[in-house]
């Protein structure tokens, strides 16, 4: 079954615009000027449930603005969104129920409480009863080994323990999706690598599906099988992990002559993933 | 009762709980600042008792009348800030793009975000309504009736800060004219009615909605009259519909933004 489905979803921002110095103040007080800005232009994909999807791309591509009509924060202009079978902008708070969100850029949790009491005012957010949610705690405390903090405030805890206690947060009600946007990011290589596990069983115990963010290739490399990379509003590539390492430098335009690309193949066998995703930005971006 | 609406219920609770909580961590800011409000209010008083002291009446209002329009007015924006403090701040929060965390959650979204702060200073506002309207002694009706327009009061306070919050789905900088149009509303609410003629009265009741909220109530704690009470909650009702109506359309044009932020 399909967890996510989109078809041909776009999304129109009206931005004011105005000249410098003051005389542009007064001039956008007297004459108002406003541009459109088209951020999200005739997307259509699908991700499978229990899938790990990277969907990334340069800074203004798309990807946030694409995550918030998928969980239901912006309504698109145009085109449709269903998410395990719901529509967001008719069953917005059904499919509150369905989903989990991490925003790493954004705090969730109330950062004066520790995160045991956060984790109790979540549980009654999704409506679980008391046992329902100590018993989820006490398995997620676990498994994500809070143990040692789960009463402390959440001020006083460290980035990476955070981290951990916003997933565990977005857990607590076992969702069916995940979002996650850029969950690592500041954090150190060792609590990155643990995060990524974490979520990873997360996904292979409670068949999670996760749609990720991120512009850390390794969150990639580590998490995902198939990667989206979304430009200037548009798709520019969907296709799996293992495959695009594998033959990127086949694929590349037709005007580079063959010998040039087996040149390349065997001078840079091991070419990254992170120098993948440059090139096709920075193709897109020249294109 | 059903299940959606005790669930709700239990989350403002908590909201309100936790709230509480974080103000208290620091008794001392906590206590000096109900403690202050109470005094800040009782200070201004002052210039009433010069002014009874000068002439029985005041815009057709005794001593006892503007010590009850005083009490019901701090009473209902205290209640008002105690609950629903996010309303006040709402441009604020439309204009930095922090609704997101309420739009993911299952729950009723207004009710949610209005919900999710408290102010404290606000229970010396309260404190100080109803230590007021005891020394009004206005008997177990007036009581009764006092603290049913303090619900009414801070529902209209309430509705009218939401009206001009959700502007700022659709104007910048709203946050400026919902802090002057609210504070302007609790100021006005501090004068007897009867001072006002002509165009102001008629604003004060329609545009700015003193008269509902604190007046109006007033005259029917003196002599009560069901036709008027049941004017009073329809307009009530209806100011929250237009509010909520205002949001729900307005939040359709809700752009977040990308700022790094903390939930504080």
């Amino acid at each position: 079954m399909q967890a996510i489905r989109v078809e041909n979803l776009s999304k129109t921002f009206r931005v004011k615009r105005k000249e410098k110095g003051m005389r542009g103040s007064i001039q956008a007080i007297l004459h108002p000027r406003t541009e459109e800005i088209r951020a999200v232009k005739g997307v259509s994909f699908a991700v499978e449930e229990g899938e790990m999807l990277a969907f990334i791309g340069p800074n203004g591509a798309g990807k946030s603005t694409t995550i918030k009509m998928l969980t239901g924060i912006l309504y698109p202009d145009g085109g449709h969104v269903e998410v395990m079978g719901i529509d967001p902008t008719k069953k917005r708070r059904q499919l509150a129920y369905q989903i989990g969100t991490v925003f790493g850029q954004k705090e969730q949790l109330w950062t004066h409480l520790t995160p045991y009491d956060n984790f109790r005012f979540f549980g009654a957010i999704y409506d679980l009863s008391e046992q329902e949610t100590e018993a989820r705690i006490a398995d997620l405390s676990e498994r994500f080994a809070l143990k040692d903090f789960v009463d402390t405030p959440v001020r006083n805890l460290s980035l990476g323990q955070r981290i951990r206690c916003e997933i565990v947060a977005s857990l607590i009600h076992k969702p069916k999706v995940l979002f996650l946007d850029e969950p690592t990011i500041g954090l150190d290589p060792v609590v990155k690598e643990n995060v990524r596990e974490l979520i990873k069983q997360m996904n292979r115990e409670e068949h999670t599906t996760v749609f990720l963010t991120s512009h850390d290739v390794g969150d990639i490399e580590k998490l995902c099988r198939r990667i989206i990379i979304v430009n200037e509003g548009h798709i520019v590539l969907d296709d799996s992990v293992e495959h695009l390492t594998h033959h990127y430098l086949d694929q590349r335009p037709a005007d580079i002559p063959m010998h040039e690309k087996a040149a390349e193949k065997e001078a840079a066998p091991a070419i990254s993933l992170e120098e993948i995703i440059v090139d096709i930005y920075k193709g897109k971006e020249e294109g | 009762m059903s299940t959606a609406v005790k669930n709700q219920l239990r989350v403002c609770f908590l909201s309100l709980k936790y709230n509480l909580m974080r103000e208290m961590v620091n008794k001392v800011t906590f206590l000096t600042n109900v403690l202050f409000m109470v005094l800040n209010n009782a200070s201004i008083l002052v210039q009433w008792f010069i002014l009874f002291a000068l002439r029985e009446d005041v815009g057709g209002y005794t001593l006892r009348e503007i010590l009850l329009l005083w009490g019901l007015t701090a009473a209902s924006f205290g209640l008002a800030h105690i609950l629903f403090a996010r309303a006040f701040s709402l441009s604020e929060l439309i204009i930095k793009g922090k609704l997101d965390s309420f739009l993911v959650q299952p729950k009723n979204v207004l009710v949610s975000v209005i919900t999710s702060a408290t102010d404290v200073s606000a229970i010396g506002d309260l404190l100080y309504g109803i230590a007021l309207v005891c020394f009004c002694r206005p008997g177990v009706g007036g009581f009764f009736l006092f603290f049913l327009f303090t619900v009414t009061g801070a529902a209209v306070f309430t509705a009218f800060a939401l009206l001009l919050g959700s502007l700022s789905f659709w104007f910048v900088r709203m946050d400026l004219l919902q802090n002057q149009m609210v504070m302007s509303a609790v100021s006005f609410a501090t004068y007897p009615d009867g001072i006002f003629n002509g165009i102001s009265r008629f604003l004060l009741y329609f545009i700015i909605p003193v008269g509902m909220a604190v007046w109006h109530p007033v005259h029917l704690i003196g002599r009560f009259d069901f036709g008027m009470f049941l004017t009073l909650l329809g307009y009530v009702c209806l100011l929250l519909s237009a509010a909520a109506v205002v949001f729900y359309r307005g939040l359709r044009r809700y752009a977040p933004g990308s700022l790094m932020e903390a939930r504080l």
